[in-house]
């Protein structure tokens, strides 16, 4: 395909995938819809409504300060889940290709899945004092298994008449890992990659608030203590919009040129 | 002087034995049809000469430069174009973009895949058009021997036929020798010099005959006749439509 060709294809996807947000938009009226009837049926106090809490978000954003508060939560988050995603990759990749690798991290996954969240935190703030340390390590410890089990799984389930094919055309082990291998695993990793962003950012929050360690978890700290359901409400709008700012712009175009394949298995109808 | 020799092969799947002592030797420019009763270890055979699966026992010597292989399914990688899954053979070899494309283009030309179906995923070609991006593949490397393991037994009796011209021509223009594994037996007397015959239980090779006339000029009259005197007058070929289940996967 020709360079021009393939930039027209990438732009009409986008096309496309702008034209698929009226659906998201469609969702999210309604999720404003019976936030609204929330807000009529319980009163200010228990429930602003949709319209003054986005007013309230507005304001905030309004001070540099609080700006520097939501940023420091967007890039902890963000630096949680890449060394998450970095080091649960290459063990899930690991895992995948050894057997006898698989075994033994099994068992450690099951230990660090049943290990509550709150337990790594109240750990983390006693070795690392409340610093960005203690995010970014209850961050890895959230989204790691996510990413190991994605990327493990994509090894495993791979097809292996592919491997043999390349193996017919004298491809060595690492040309099969590369040319074959990671791309049928990234298939597999990119569901959990969306989960454990997701991921990121909750955990984070909850770690600053526990923590003490500022960002948007201190905000709502703060909110708190002050009883400000305004003010705490505008604070996660905010979260979930650098959230979801973070997976359309970024995972899900890289996403749908990894799967342009399957886009051509269906040339007419619903599109993702 | 062989372009392949299999001296003594041997193997097992989990201590069961699928073939033992086989001994098979093929010419440089030589086609060998390769036939046999279903599950007797053709395709583990194929494969231990390819160099997919290393055999228990025996030795496999292969004097050629370069090798193309053919499977049952296409096995064309989904998320790249035809033209990129053509040219993979020449990706791995370290061919630069521009000239393994080229190639791709002219290998597909020969298999008859037309130019604007290159661009298209092989989720979009129909089942003839993926088992030609897969022959063009095994060609692209102007290999001096391909492996067909079963290639056509998937494709409709038309189609088939075709194929096979196209596996005939390409093994004429470019000279290289095959080993063709298939359970039918016309095909293997319309492209091969010469049938081998593997024993029903993957037990060396049963025997072998060499067929007259040379691949692409036999009438199908006559590929009809050796085919019908090799059912009823050759004791070798009586267990051919013999079917065993134990076929591997």
């Amino acid at each position: 395909m020709t360079a021009a060709r393939y930039i027209a294809d990438r732009l009409l996807a986008a096309v496309r995938f702008l034209w698929g947000a009226w659906a998201g938009l469609a969702a999210l009226a309604m999720l404003a819809a019976l936030w609204q009837t929330g807000h009529e049926a319980y009163g200010d106090f228990i429930l602003p409504a949709p319209l003054a809490t986005l007013a309230a978000a507005a304001t905030i954003l309004t001070a540099p300060s609080n700006w520097t508060i939501a940023l420091d939560t967007v890039r902890r988050a963000l630096q949680g889940f890449a060394m998450a995603t970095l080091a649960g990759l290459t063990a899930g990749l690991i895992a995948g290709y050894s057997a006898a690798t698989m075994r033994l991290a099994r068992p450690l996954i099951t230990v660090i899945l049943g290990v509550p969240p709150i337990a790594w935190i109240v750990l983390a703030m006693i070795w690392f004092g409340p610093t960005d340390g203690t995010v970014l390590l209850t961050i890895v410890i959230a989204a790691f298994p996510l990413m190991f089990a994605g990327a493990a799984e994509g090894v495993a389930g791979r097809d292996r008449s592919l491997d043999d094919m390349a193996k017919a055309f004298g491809a060595g082990v690492w040309r099969r890992v590369t040319t074959i291998g990671l791309r049928q695993v990234a298939a597999q990793v990119f569901p959990a990659t969306t989960i454990s962003l997701g991921t990121a950012f909750k955990v984070a929050v909850m770690a600053e608030l526990l923590a003490n360690t500022g960002g948007v978890g201190g905000a709502l700290a703060r909110a708190r203590s002050n009883l400000d359901v305004a003010a705490a409400l505008a604070w996660i709008m905010i979260v979930v919009a650098a959230l979801i700012a973070v997976e359309y712009c970024v995972l899900h175009p890289i996403r749908s040129a990894f799967e342009r394949w399957r886009e051509a298995a269906r040339p007419w109808g619903v599109k993702r | 002087m062989t372009a392949l020799t299999l001296a003594g092969i041997g193997h097992a799947y989990l201590g069961r034995t699928v073939l033992d002592n086989v001994e098979l030797a093929v010419a440089p420019g030589e086609v060998v049809a390769l036939v046999g009763a279903s599950g007797c270890g053709k395709s583990t055979l194929v494969q231990i000469a390819a160099g997919i699966i290393e055999p228990m026992r025996g030795r496999t010597v292969r004097s050629y430069a370069r090798q193309g292989m053919v499977f049952q399914e296409p096995r064309l990688m989904p998320w790249a174009t035809a033209v990129d899954n053509i040219a993979y053979p020449l990706k791995l070899v370290g061919v630069p973009y521009g000239e393994r494309r080229g190639r791709a283009r002219a290998a597909a030309a020969r298999v008859a895949l037309a130019a604007d179906d290159l661009g298209k995923f092989p989720v979009a070609l129909s089942g003839g058009m993926r088992q030609r991006a897969a022959i063009a593949r095994a060609l692209v490397v102007e290999p001096d021997f391909v492996f067909f393991d079963e290639p056509f037994t998937a494709l409709d009796q038309a189609l088939k036929r075709r194929m096979q011209d196209l596996v005939i021509e390409a093994a004429t223009m470019q000279a290289f020798a095959a080993l063709f594994i298939t359970h039918d037996l016309i095909e293997a007397v319309r492209i091969a010099h010469r049938i081998a015959v593997l024993d029903l239980n993957g037990r060396g090779v049963a025997g072998e005959r060499t067929l007259p006339g040379v691949p692409g000029m036999r009438q199908d009259r006559d590929i009809f006749d050796e085919v019908q005197s090799f059912l009823h007058d050759d004791p070798l070929f009586c267990h051919i439509n013999d079917v065993d289940e134990r076929r591997e996967a």
